[in-house]
């Protein structure tokens, strides 16, 4: 067993603190919170030149062939500095669904243009149920003249008003078998029919709705095989998971930080608030949280990163990261008392990520029955 | 990172299994179970002895005492084992005191008493808490008197749990009586026998036994000091740094049992493991298992990497001590009315043994350090608060 880093994982969590804390100042993430884009041009461009966008894709598509692990490494420290921007839908959603679907000339094209920072890919999935499953999905795909037409309303897509091209997971058979007759269309988002209307959000995510109405897509632009989508979704779906608990991990670890520079500076009664029992075990209880959440994300991800199965432990992950991680912040509240509280400090902006990103991707009570099935219960 | 037993490590795991299997009696299932998972009774004796005879019980230690080179991995993962089997796990002698003493006993005492430890032949018991010195354990009080060639003893123990069934006593007494009282104690091996020490039981709401020790003038030669003189506290701190844990596998298995009961219990033509609510909380116990064991396997290898598990152990401690009572409470909820039948009852589920694991737990979270404690000190070591 080894809970290690590799040194080059500790060499790329490093350059990305250090890069993050130059470039994504609190100040800055507010400013994008009401930026209608979520992200500067600029910003974008120097995290494409540090290699981040094309970290996973092969070398041939210009990217650095690094695994899931180094992913992970690096979304802790986007979580920990709160980075805005479609890095997740582009990369984690998009760019997964492409490397784990698409024609080799597709991936030569798109992952290419992702890893120099030229293309933004989103992935349309979740519909008014308001769930990642299959049996949720119901935007038709209909074949007419050899081409498919969308019809449909999509909900919940991330960054949809950055998108070059949007993968839409559509229904193009129903039967018994809800996860057969899924299949998944690259679209390029200035098809005419493709309307995108933003969602005013409490964590300033940027979300959209997405009508299709017949939007006409060539099956050339289908991504995997017709009808079966939905295993490839599901892999997605589990490497979107944990990157969202790698997020909120990095989020506890700076949300433990103001904590502990709060209780350590402010007195009352004579004494530092930190020395106070009562403080102390909120402080322990919140770093247990933490580490436990950090040890099931390592685990989970080191299984992604392996090609080992994953089902139990992406379950468990998500569940246990979303819950803990929302109680840590509840915690860090209580334990920073009124200053917290105030917009200005920030505190605040993780609280609010915390509890958007613990729906991300299936909430914990989901996990929770996914684990069940897994279980054999 | 990886997160999985090496090649060797599941060779050893497969064949421990294979042994325990084999040679785990009812008698000696039973003895484990209404003695609270410790050492020390006859039938324990037996199967242990042969455990110990192939390096099992002590594997990381130097050969030459009784050990097989192994990794901490693999030691973590036989008490594991052990505890899911059913086998006691609670070993003072292999896991306290003879740590102790390969770090901080002289030659002579290492000869003497390493290898009867590795062996199983001998089982000593805790001897640190008394009435006034509970988590405030430097408030102990025993009375050791330097007479020369020997220590004269008086006092009084209590909550030594093992005491009745071991050999010696792993004694935590007061040998400097004027000085900073961290700075007066000293650790001795006494056998329990000697003349002057009187064992009365303390029976506990489990069912199991601990003990209160009276010292009446009893003599200990010196070669039983531990390392110097006024040093115990230190010895007894740098111990529980080492050797704080707390393997799951005995609430690990009563879990797995108590799945396996929703799994067959029809309720209204259906198994009560597609009730969805029943459903929700097994997921959570399961997940809060896997966290418990990712705790606790980087405790072993911190220590692999030749580190020291600081605030670690006391997570550890304190998560899988809580996770044992919420399994146990769990595991009464799921059985309902039923789960208050004693295992002798025609209509008890699950053998009767979610109740004894519901008392059981309630110790958990309280001995070796309590919550409260160990939580002192994930932010005061882990997080740097003022004391």
């Amino acid at each position: 067993m080894d809970y290690d880093f590799t040194e080059e994982q500790e060499l790329l969590k490093n350059s990305a603190k250090g890069f993050l804390s130059k470039e994504c100042q609190p100040l800055f993430v507010r400013e994008m919170e009401e930026d209608a884009k979520g992200i500067t041009p600029e910003l974008w461009q120097k995290m494409a030149e540090l290699g981040w966008m094309g970290l996973m894709f092969p070398e041939e598509c210009g990217g650095i062939a690094g695994s899931y692990l180094d992913l992970m490494v690096l979304l802790i420290e986007m979580g920990y500095s709160c980075l805005p921007g479609p890095f997740m839908s582009t990369v984690v959603l998009g760019g997964t669904t492409i490397m784990e679907a698409a024609s080799e000339d597709k991936k030569q094209e798109l992952l290419t243009g992702i890893a120099e920072g030229k293309i933004f890919v989103t992935l349309a999935l979740v519909e008014e149920g308001a769930s990642y499953s299959a049996e949720r999905i119901a935007l038709k795909a209909e074949q007419s003249n050899g081409d498919f037409l969308l019809n449909g309303t999509k909900l919940f897509v991330p960054d949809a008003h950055l998108a070059n091209y949007i993968i839409c997971v559509a229904r193009t058979k129903d039967g018994e078998n809800k996860k057969d007759g899924i299949t998944l269309f690259l679209v390029d988002a200035k098809s005419e029919g493709v309307e995108i209307a933003s969602l005013s959000t409490f964590a300033a995510d940027k979300l959209s709705e997405i009508v299709f109405n017949k939007v006409k897509v060539s099956k050339e632009n289908i991504l995997g095989e017709l009808n079966k989508g939905w295993p490839i979704m599901e892999k997605v779906l589990q490497q979107a998971a944990i990157a969202k608990c790698a997020e909120m991990i990095g989020g506890g670890q700076r949300a433990l930080e103001l904590v502990i520079e709060q209780v350590t500076e402010r007195e009352q009664f004579g004494q530092k608030v930190g020395s106070f029992q009562a403080v102390q075990h909120h402080c322990a209880n919140i770093l247990t949280y933490l580490e436990t959440s950090k040890l099931m994300t390592y685990e989970a991800a080191w299984r992604i990163s392996e090609g080992l199965s994953c089902e139990r432990e992406v379950a468990m992950t998500k569940a246990w990261v979303s819950d803990s991680c929302r109680s840590l912040l509840a915690l860090a509240h209580q334990s920073v008392g009124g200053t917290g509280f105030m917009e200005e400090h920030d505190l605040q902006l993780y609280f609010r990520r915390v509890k958007a990103a613990g729906v991300y991707f299936g909430d914990s009570d989901c996990h929770r029955e996914a684990l069940a099935e897994a279980m054999g219960l | 990172m990886n997160f999985e037993f090496t090649k060797e490590e599941l060779a050893l795991r497969e064949e421990l299994r294979e042994f325990m299997k084999k040679e785990s009696t009812p008698e000696m299932l039973k003895e484990t179970e209404d003695m609270g998972d410790i050492y020390g009774g006859p039938e324990g004796r037996k199967i242990i002895k042969k455990l110990a005879a192939k390096g099992w019980l002590t594997p990381t230690w130097p050969e030459e005492y009784g050990g097989i080179g192994a990794s901490e991995v693999a030691s973590y993962m036989i008490r594991e084992e052990m505890g899911y089997h059913g086998l006691p796990f609670g070993f003072i002698g292999a896991h306290m005191a003879g740590p102790t003493i390969i770090r901080f006993g002289n030659e002579e005492m290492k000869k003497e008493w390493l290898p009867r430890i590795a062996s199983g032949e001998v089982e000593m018991a805790l001897g640190y808490t008394e009435p006034q010195a509970g988590s405030d354990l430097v408030a102990l009080n025993l009375r050791a008197e330097d007479k020369g060639d020997h220590f004269l003893l008086n006092g009084n123990k209590l909550f030594n749990t093992s005491c009745h069934i071991a050999d010696c006593h792993w004694l935590a007494c007061r040998t400097d009586f004027e000085a900073k009282k961290h700075k007066g104690i000293s650790m001795m091996i006494v056998d329990l026998d000697s003349p002057g020490i009187t064992i009365s039981p303390m029976v506990t709401m489990a069912g199991w036994q601990t003990n209160e020790v009276v010292y009446e003038d009893v003599r200990v030669p010196k070669d039983r000091l531990v390392g110097e003189k006024n040093k115990g506290f230190y010895y007894l701190m740098a111990a529980l740094d080492f050797e704080r844990m707390f393997p799951l596998g005995r609430y690990r298995r009563i879990f797995d049992e108590i799945v396996e009961f929703t799994k067959e219990t029809i309720v209204d033509g259906k198994p009560l493991s597609k009730d969805p609510l029943i459903r929700q909380k097994l997921a959570q116990q399961a997940i809060e298992i896997e966290a418990t064991m990712l705790l606790y396997y980087q405790l072993a290898h911190i220590l692999d990497k030749g580190g020291i598990p600081n605030y670690q152990s006391s997570m550890e401690k304190t998560f899988a001590t809580e996770t044992a009572q919420r399994i146990s409470n769990l595991g009464m909820d799921i059985l309902g009315l039923y789960g208050q039948l004693k295992e002798d009852s025609k209509w008890a589920k699950v053998k009767g043994k979610v109740e004894k694991y519901y008392r059981t737990s309630v110790v958990e979270t309280i001995y070796a350090g309590t919550s409260e404690i160990q939580r002192n000190i994930i932010a005061q070591r882990g997080l740097m608060l003022p004391r």
